[in-house]
């Protein structure tokens, strides 16, 4: 008998984890609707703002705009230290969005350890800070909540420091970590080198129009001022694309918890039944074999 | 008259795109006009008021904290950080956006000295519209 009431107090405790899991579907559905808007309107933006700096930085390699050395766009033989930047959640439940971050940030780690590259970690959202800190691998900075709540002059301020000390020269490169949204179901993983910007990809045309031309006269100020922002902009798009990526991985992970529990009810009633019936039986014979007995 | 293409986008969207007569920018060295067939060039753009002349000749003034740009023959493109288009179809709404505008004011008065003339063309463009 006491078997029945083990699975009957099991079947209400999955039942409860099932209206747990279903909640927070809903609610991450809801976050992902608004996340999903945000993260659609800056994409323009992003896109227009990457265009911009491709467009200079082709410019600059194909010596259209002469004398400019700027470090920014500069690629840099025999980097020494590189900073990495990552973004994961600040919670988990939301199935392997904040592992995939993780790991490729392992991969770019081991890759510049073998260069014998120092590599500079910095982190946002607690679960990736977390992970690494269990790992005793040394972040050089972190940031919590920044990742739940975007905010952009907390993300410039976070992130200029990099900028800073890339262009006294203190580092390299800086990569930046995150896991996007691409649609409903696909998250994907972005692993973007911010600087230098790549000039490699840009073929050298020759352009019917007229000339772009730089109007300002200390052209260094201009592409500093422009860098800045373009960085800027990169670590706040990665910031709210991410905040869309990890609703929609959470809203698929408990989806799939309801599912489960789902199913896991199902196959604990047919238990408890079974058990009930046997019960019943057994009862009956002791009935039956005392009348018999009577006789 | 050729018109040219404009589009302006914040981070937060768009908010102009649309065929203009002429648009008149807060350059970083100074205010700068164009007109289609413009030279092409990218420039930074200070804190100030954008006045678009639109194909009804109806001018729109947005106001911007920073921007950058870029023009060519047939349109121009401007990435500003910061917005506020002083438009509305009612007083009420004129006054809203103009209430907004003097909070971008203010969040960027503190860094840039000369913004006072901005405020006082702002007031202007609204009274006009009113």
């Amino acid at each position: 008998m006491a078997n029945l009431k083990d699975i009957q107090r099991q079947i209400k405790s999955v039942s409860n984890t099932q209206k747990t899991t279903r909640a927070m579907k809903l609610v991450s559905t809801a976050k992902l609707r608004r996340a999903e808007e945000l993260a659609k309107r800056s994409r323009l933006y992003a896109a227009k703002m990457n265009q911009v700096i491709a467009e200079i930085a082709g410019r600059i390699k194909c010596n259209k705009i002469g004398g400019i050395d700027n470090r920014c766009f500069t690629k840099i033989e025999n980097p020494k230290m590189v900073d990495i930047v990552f973004v994961t959640a600040d919670k988990g439940l939301c199935g392997g969005f904040n592992i995939q971050t993780i790991k490729a940030v392992k991969k770019l780690i081991a890759g510049y350890k073998e260069q014998n590259v120092k590599v500079r970690l910095r982190g946002i959202g607690k679960k990736g800070i977390e992970f690494f800190k269990y790992n005793e691998v040394e972040l050089f900075d972190t940031a919590v909540n920044l990742s739940s709540k975007p905010d952009k002059s907390k993300s410039d301020d976070f992130i200029i420091t990099s900028i800073e000390d890339y262009k006294d020269g203190k580092i390299d490169a800086l990569h930046l970590v995150y896991n996007g949204y691409k649609n409903i179901i696909t998250q994907e993983l972005h692993v973007n080198k911010v600087l230098p910007v790549d000039t490699e990809q840009f073929e050298c045309v020759e352009q019917e129009h007229s000339i772009l031309e730089i109007e300002a006269q200390d052209e260094e100020h201009m592409l500093d001022s422009l860098v800045n922002k373009y960085v800027e902009y990169n670590m706040y798009y990665a910031l709210i694309d991410s905040v869309a990526a990890e609703h929609s991985a959470r809203m698929q992970a408990m989806d799939t918890a309801t599912n489960n529990a789902k199913e896991m009810v199902k196959t604990l009633k047919v238990q408890y039944n079974k058990a009930r019936q046997a019960a019943i039986t057994t009862e009956l014979i002791e009935i039956i074999s005392g009348v018999e007995s009577m006789k | 008259m050729d018109k040219l293409k404009l589009e302006i986008l914040t981070p937060n969207g768009e908010i102009f795109n649309d065929e203009v007569i002429s648009v008149v920018l807060p350059g970083e060295e100074g205010e700068f006009g164009v007109l289609a067939h413009h030279a092409s060039l990218t420039t930074l753009l200070e804190a100030g008021v954008i006045d678009i002349e639109k194909v009804d000749k109806s001018v729109e003034s947005i106001l911007i904290n920073w921007g950058v740009v870029q023009v060519d023959e047939k349109k121009v493109i401007v990435l500003v950080e910061g917005a506020v288009a002083i438009r509305g179809d009612s007083e009420s709404s004129i006054a809203d956006a103009l209430e907004d505008a003097k909070k971008l004011i203010r969040d960027i008065a503190d860094s840039n000295p000369a913004i006072a003339s901005v405020s006082v063309r702002i007031e202007s463009a609204a009274k006009k519209l009113l």
